[in-house]
């Protein structure tokens, strides 16, 4: 598996996704050569968003804004774990015109990202079916990378 | 000068045809306004609106201005499903040209926001007049979709001008195909389902164009009277869910998909209370049997009609709670489906 050590890790608030970013980091700490992006990847805003009068520019200002905290959170994770932050990058990014999964699958396709990891909230059929799951569309799309689910 | 409604306004003495001011509306208008029936009832002066924010003001008998068409209110649609309590809805009203004569349903802009509850989950749902008008644009000429265009009013509201659909409910059509549950599935059911896949066609249509139906049940496809072909109607609903946005489609055509395949819904309570399913088959129930969404209804519709082939069933399943693999998409779905009905 080439690019194994290039790592994508999709984060978001949850305690889950801090669990994801703990794993990477027991894995991770002593590799040389590795490099960790941490990914945050937020939805369109809903429908009625403009009719609202909402503006996108100011809905982006706050998703990234609410991002930084548990980026900020992610990397002192991995630091405290011996992970020089020049291995580290970071990535927000709104989803337009695609799912929240197909976006990180895009940016694994780009990045090259051989291992790709994200929490598992563990969610019933039913709210798989409606809502969806990233650890479980990443699981069922992997198959020129390695992703880690980590529950 | 046209009267132009804003405002209601009333004028006195006793009131008929005979005390219209009929100078108020052009003239190309007054031989169909005249002769219309609804100019012999209504009370009061008919008012043109060019503005259809308010539409709750506006009333039978009085005149839609929009695309440079006169379109006389004669009726407003009611919810079709829940029976003769629903109200009427007054941003659906029913229109009468009165230039050309020909009948619309006429869609007027009302934005509203509620959530729908199914089972344990939570769904926020929108009215978007901006999503039917991007429907109709992508699906004219279409047969499997209801035709019609969207047109600005003078306060730039996206009105919507649609096509009366030749034909009824699929669920009323249903109920008339075949003696009995056996006769309708050895004669009927093969015919019904080719036909339900051209409508899943229509829907994989808006979905390889990131649209929605967002309001898929039973009474939202007609049966054309002429030919017999399904034609969806209803597009103004949408749904906020950016990790699944077609789930709601998904789940709205299984549901349709078991109404076709057994003729009615069952709920447990019902089959308990039929005499030909009775204790004996509500004893095999399991929770898995049921929707996967909602568990309100049976999708094991095998333990009710036996003759029901596996691999018929085995799609159904796919929506219960006992399912282990759901459809990703409507694709899917369709070419399982497509490949049962081979069978069939």
């Amino acid at each position: 598996m080439k690019n194994w050590n290039r790592f994508l890790i999709a984060v978001d608030k949850s305690e889950t996704s801090l669990r994801a970013v703990r794993y990477v980091a027991y894995m991770v700490a002593g590799l040389a050569d590795a490099h960790i992006c941490l990914l945050h990847v937020y939805p369109e805003p809903p429908p009625d968003f403009y009719i609202q009068g909402g503006k996108l520019d100011r809905y982006q200002m706050l998703r990234e804004e609410r991002a930084e905290h548990f980026l900020l959170e992610s990397l002192n994770i991995l630091e405290a774990a011996g992970i020089s932050g020049r291995k580290i990058s970071q990535r927000v990014c709104m989803a337009e015109g695609k799912t929240i999964s197909q976006m990180v699958l895009e940016i694994q396709r780009e990045g090259q990202y051989g291992t790709v990891a994200t929490g598992k909230r563990g969610v019933s059929k039913a709210e798989e079916f409606l809502f969806g799951s990233i650890s479980n569309a990443l699981a069922r799309h992997s198959r020129d990378f390695t992703a880690w689910i980590v529950g | 000068m046209p009267w132009l409604g804003t405002a209601a306004t009333s004028l006195p003495g006793s009131w008929g045809s005979a005390m219209i001011d009929w100078s108020y509306f052009p003239f190309k208008i007054l031989p169909r306004l005249q002769a219309h029936p609804a100019m012999q009832s209504i009370r009061r002066q008919p008012r043109i609106w060019r503005d259809t924010s308010e539409f709750s003001s506006i009333d039978y008998g009085d005149i839609l201005h929009v695309d440079n068409r006169y379109l006389l209110v004669v009726g407003y649609t009611r919810e079709g499903r829940f029976g003769i309590d629903d109200q009427p809805k007054q941003w659906v009203p029913k229109s009468y040209d009165l230039e050309t004569g020909e009948s619309n349903i006429v869609k007027l802009v009302f934005h509203e926001t509620y959530s729908i509850r199914l089972g344990d989950l939570q769904v926020k749902c929108y009215r978007s007049p901006e999503k039917e008008a991007r429907v109709l644009e992508l699906v004219r000429g279409n047969p499997a979709f209801m035709q019609g265009y969207s047109t600005l009013d003078d306060a730039d509201n996206l009105v919507r001008i649609l096509d009366i659909v030749p034909g009824k409910r699929l669920d009323k059509y249903l109920q008339n195909l075949g003696e009995d549950h056996l006769d309708y599935f050895e004669n009927h059911l093969p015919y019904v389902l080719e036909r339900f896949l051209v409508s899943m066609q229509g829907i994989m249509l808006l979905h390889s164009n990131g649209l929605k139906h967002g309001d898929i049940r039973r009474d939202h496809i007609f049966v054309n009277r002429d030919d017999g072909s399904f034609i969806w109607i209803d597009f103004d609903y949408d749904f906020y869910l950016p990790e699944r946005p077609y789930a709601m489609d998904l789940f709205g055509l299984g549901n349709v998909l078991l109404y076709i395949v057994g003729r009615q819904n069952f709920r447990p309570q019902e089959i308990l209370d039929n005499p030909d399913f009775g204790q004996k088959v509500f004893n095999t129930l399991r929770v898995e049997d049921m929707s996967l969404l909602a568990q309100d209804r049976v999708f094991n519709l095998k333990k009710l009609y036996p003759y029901i082939p596996d691999r018929l069933n085995n799609i159904l399943l796919h929506f219960s709670a006992g399912t282990s693999v759901v459809y990703d998409t409507v694709a899917e779905f369709h070419d399982e489906l497509a490949a049962c009905i081979l069978s069939l």
